[in-house]
């Protein structure tokens, strides 16, 4: 009996410190003010043909490589505390990322989170939100929603748009966007 | 019981175990064939024998057994460290398990590729964050003209930079 029970002692011993580890990574943003849950389109659209999700802990890599290089950068990206994109193809079929789209601005709304801009044409839709709490930005998210795909961006931390747009030039990537 | 009585049954007792010599079996055998009490005494002792031999041990049930082997261990001082007692045995077993545990749960320094990948996956992000940017630009100067674009934009802007400025007066 006793032997039965030590077993069991150490099978869910084991069992949980396996789970810690994965556990943590996921609470590391969901934790934080800036997370915003897209939701998952993935039933309708399939897997996102773009994910990324970069904490804290990979960021400050980034920085620190970037520092020697362009300090503005590395300054800017110290100050986030994580990235989240997700990019599905939706070839036309709006409906459930419109509908998506609605769901998450409620949430967001709902959550003290601020819009920023909103544009509202037909074949295109763009919302900008931002969080704040006691005057320090937490977090800021971008969906974009056309014919052709579903954007959703969480940046969660602070981020200037301005300085954006100057260290954008400094990163040797080629993105093919539709900016038709 | 005289001396002479005493050697007889010993002889006796010789007999019956098969440690008498051939010649001495021969001997008593004679004297038994002219002494009927020593005769009678050796049937006696052959007939017992076979009695003895008629008995039928019985084992004793396993409970009984056991606690009877347990016995000598109970009177036994309790060894303080075994390694082939099973709690140490699990213990032992237990702690490649911990060390991977415990390995998997430190952060891991990345390679140079992984961040040259994250820093890909972030200029990503930030591409699009300049697409709904430039999309929102687009869409207040068809609105609204250029100048009021710019104004719009910058004042956007100017309210994103207060929140940033507001919390870097806070952190100093």
């Amino acid at each position: 009996m006793k032997r039965l029970l030590m077993n069991k002692f150490v099978i869910g011993l084991f069992c949980t410190l396996l789970a810690l580890p994965a556990l943590a990574q996921e609470d590391e943003l969901k934790n934080l003010a800036g997370y915003v849950d897209f939701g998952d389109l993935s039933a309708t659209y399939g897997e996102p043909k773009i994910t990324i999700n970069l904490g804290g802990t990979m960021l400050n890599f980034v920085g620190m490589m970037s520092s020697s290089e362009s300090p503005e950068t590395s300054e800017m990206i110290s100050k986030l505390k994580g990235i989240r994109v997700q990019i599905f193809s939706i070839e036309e079929n709006t409906d459930a990322a419109r509908d998506q789209f609605s769901e998450t601005k409620s949430h967001l709304k709902s959550s003290g989170w601020e819009p920023i801009v909103q544009v509202n044409e037909d074949d295109e839709q763009v919302l900008v939100y931002m969080k704040a709490i006691d005057g320090n930005m937490e977090g800021m998210t971008v969906m974009v929603v056309d014919e052709e795909e579903a954007v959703f961006v969480n940046v969660i931390g602070q981020l200037n748009p301005a300085e954006l747009a100057q260290v954008m030039d400094k990163f040797d990537v080629n993105v093919d966007l539709d900016m038709d | 019981m005289n001396e002479y009585d005493e050697k007889r049954e010993d002889l006796i007792n010789a007999l019956m175990d098969g440690e008498l010599s051939a010649t001495d079996a021969e001997l008593l055998k004679v004297e038994a064939s002219d002494d009927r009490e020593l005769a009678r005494a050796i049937i006696e002792a052959y007939q017992l024998q076979l009695e003895m031999d008629a008995i039928r041990v019985e084992r004793a049930p396993d409970s009984l057994r056991k606690r009877l082997r347990a016995i000598p261990r109970e009177h036994r001082p309790a060894p303080v460290f075994s390694l082939l007692q099973p709690r140490w045995a699990m213990a032992l077993a237990a702690i490649p398990l911990v060390v991977i545990v415990v390995s998997l749960m430190q952060p891991d320094t990345p390679s140079a590729s992984e961040v040259a990948r994250a820093r890909q996956e972030m200029a990503i992000a930030f591409a699009y964050l300049d697409k709904a940017g430039a999309i929102t630009g687009r869409e207040i100067e068809s609105s609204v003209g250029h100048t009021m674009a710019d104004a719009v934009t910058d004042s956007v802007n100017r309210v994103i930079k207060s929140q940033n400025l507001n919390s870097k007066e806070k952190e100093a």
